[in-house]
């Protein structure tokens, strides 16, 4: 069978150097940011989850914030002030 | 966050796992941990979300806290630049292509041109730009438009090799921080770009402003339109059903491209409107969710503006829940209506929004909550009795003049959580033989 050539036409992903991932060494005591993503009942999860990370797991303190819209990304200022105070952040995306 | 300070773990519900870990990864984090719950999340009850809860702790708190095994994927060195495309062996017969093609999920579902090396060449001879040139990574995988790469995918939706500066200028605006691509790319509503082209270049290259515009049969509309659209998804990444998770689409996803009818129109081009010279070719892009048929017999303006006021109101509506920026596509007819009676475009605008203000208790309950929280900063506190605008300004409500004889306006919602733009398209001489 006779073949021929075609150019591609997908693309690689553009590359960005892969972080390491970091994770703790137990949740006593920490802090904990949640990033609402403003979707349908996920302000009820944080609120559970938020719950349950202080009465089960020893979480010292949980800082809530919700997005505008889900579309778009967290404001700046929330992710610094989420950066500098949290020991574990925790969002939402899609549904 | 996971590239700051804190550990970052992602909750995403099983219809979106997919979508997560690749978006993790373009962005460099191929390991962000994610907790998956169950789909549906959004329509449960506040008893299935509370057991959901009791469920997902366990797998943060091991996701938080599990060791990470392997060697460390520290920082690596400065990215690749990007290359020329890579040249694939396929099956000559062009049965055996187009189902490679289809295999491959390439296409939009139509048959598409084979981009030969000598096809891609031909057009990328009307640039001066360097085939390598890095245009956009384009989300959700963030893949590398390159110029050559969007010419390949120009020469499979069958553009003519002059279409290239155009649709360079079109991937450009697309990629507007204020569009919103990303959100677009990914989400469960209806929506495709909408590109509206004026300036001469309309004329140069037949783009149809007139008679069927937005329907089929134009060479242009429908291969431009059509060509970001594969952009879009080979490029980008949104297979329907893997990234792209429109819960039914509609068919401006194919393609959605007209010209503005300038020699009808009363008033200012589009881009003039927004600070471009007449001579001056652009592209505007605006994220259409659907058209609406506006059929209205009426020569007089009042009574032409209430209705269609009164068609952009609905308690459905992306535009009224989030402050969106809904569109009216005017036929010669209904303008020529409009500027007889002394009305300025600006003016159009002003009535139709004043007019289009909705009660805010005619939404559902769960979206009159929806529409409290994305307004509050806008509105303030929203009762069911505010009249709610359909944007946050006049000025937002966007009027172009397109199509043949006819009363028939057309309503273009929007997805809402996208703002249009609108871009140059450079002059290029052609390089080499045409």
């Amino acid at each position: 069978m006779e073949s021929t050539q075609i150019v591609d036409p997908t693309a690689p992903r553009q590359s960005q150097a892969q972080q390491a991932r970091k994770t703790l060494d137990s949740l006593q005591g920490k802090v904990v940011g949640f990033i609402d993503d403003a979707k349908p009942n996920f302000n009820h999860l944080v609120d559970d989850l938020a719950e349950l990370l202080i009465g089960k797991y020893g979480v010292s303190e949980v800082i809530k914030r919700r997005k505008r819209v889900s579309s778009y990304a967290a404001p700046e200022a929330v992710i610094a002030e989420l950066s500098e105070k949290c020991d574990l952040v925790i969002t939402g995306s899609g549904d | 966050m996971a590239k700051r300070g804190p550990v970052a773990i992602e909750i995403c519900s099983t219809a979106f796992t997919t979508l997560g870990h690749a978006q993790a990864k373009s962005l460099g984090y191929a390991d962000l941990p994610i907790a998956v719950i169950p789909h549906p999340f959004g329509s449960r009850s506040r008893d299935e979300v509370s057991q959901l809860a009791a469920t997902c702790i366990a797998d943060i708190a091991q996701l938080a806290c599990e060791p990470v095994s392997g060697t460390s994927r520290a920082a690596a060195s400065a990215p690749e630049p990007p290359q020329r495309a890579a040249l694939i062996e396929v099956p000559g017969d062009l049965d055996e292509l187009y189902q490679l093609f289809r295999e491959r999920r390439w296409t939009d579902g139509f048959p598409v041109v084979p981009p030969t090396a000598e096809r891609v060449e031909r057009m990328l001879r009307h640039t001066s730009r360097s085939p390598t040139e890095l245009v956009a990574a384009i989300p959700p995988a963030f893949g590398m438009a390159t110029v050559e790469r969007i010419a390949v995918n120009a020469v499979m939706a069958g553009c003519d090799p002059e279409y290239l500066p155009l649709l360079i200028a079109t991937v450009e605006a697309a990629m507007a921080p204020e569009f919103n691509l990303q959100g677009i790319q990914a989400t469960t509503n209806p929506c495709t770009p909408w590109l509206i082209i004026n300036g001469p270049i309309v004329k140069q290259l037949n783009i149809n402003s007139g008679i069927n515009c937005l329907g089929q049969g134009s060479w242009a509309n429908a291969t431009i339109g059509r060509a970001l659209r594969l952009i879009m998804q080979n490029i980008g990444g949104a297979l329907p059903g893997d990234m792209d998770r429109a819960t039914q689409g509609f068919p401006g996803k194919f393609s959605m491209c007209c010209a503005e009818n300038d020699a009808a129109n009363p008033w200012q081009p589009l881009h003039v409107e927004r600070g471009y010279s007449a001579e001056q070719s652009t592209v505007t892009v605006v994220c259409a969710a659907g058209t609406l048929n506006m059929n209205s017999h009426t020569k007089n303006a009042d009574d032409l503006i209430y209705a269609f006021a009164d068609t952009l109101a609905h308690a459905t509506s992306n535009d009224y829940w989030t402050g969106g920026e809904p569109w009216i596509v005017l036929p010669p007819e209904h303008a020529e209506v409009l500027a007889n009676a002394g009305l300025s475009k600006a003016e159009v605008k002003r009535r139709l929004w004043e007019e289009s203000k909705m009660k805010a208790s005619r939404m559902a309950p769960r979206d009159f909550m929806r529409t409290q929280d994305a307004r509050r900063t806008e509105l303030g506190v929203i009762s069911p009795d505010s009249m709610l605008p359909i944007s946050s300004t006049p000025e937002l409500i966007g009027l172009v003049v397109a199509g043949g004889p006819g009363t028939h306006s057309v309503y273009v919602p929007t997805y809402g959580n996208t703002r249009s733009a609108t871009r140059v398209v450079a002059s290029e001489t052609i390089r080499g033989n045409k």
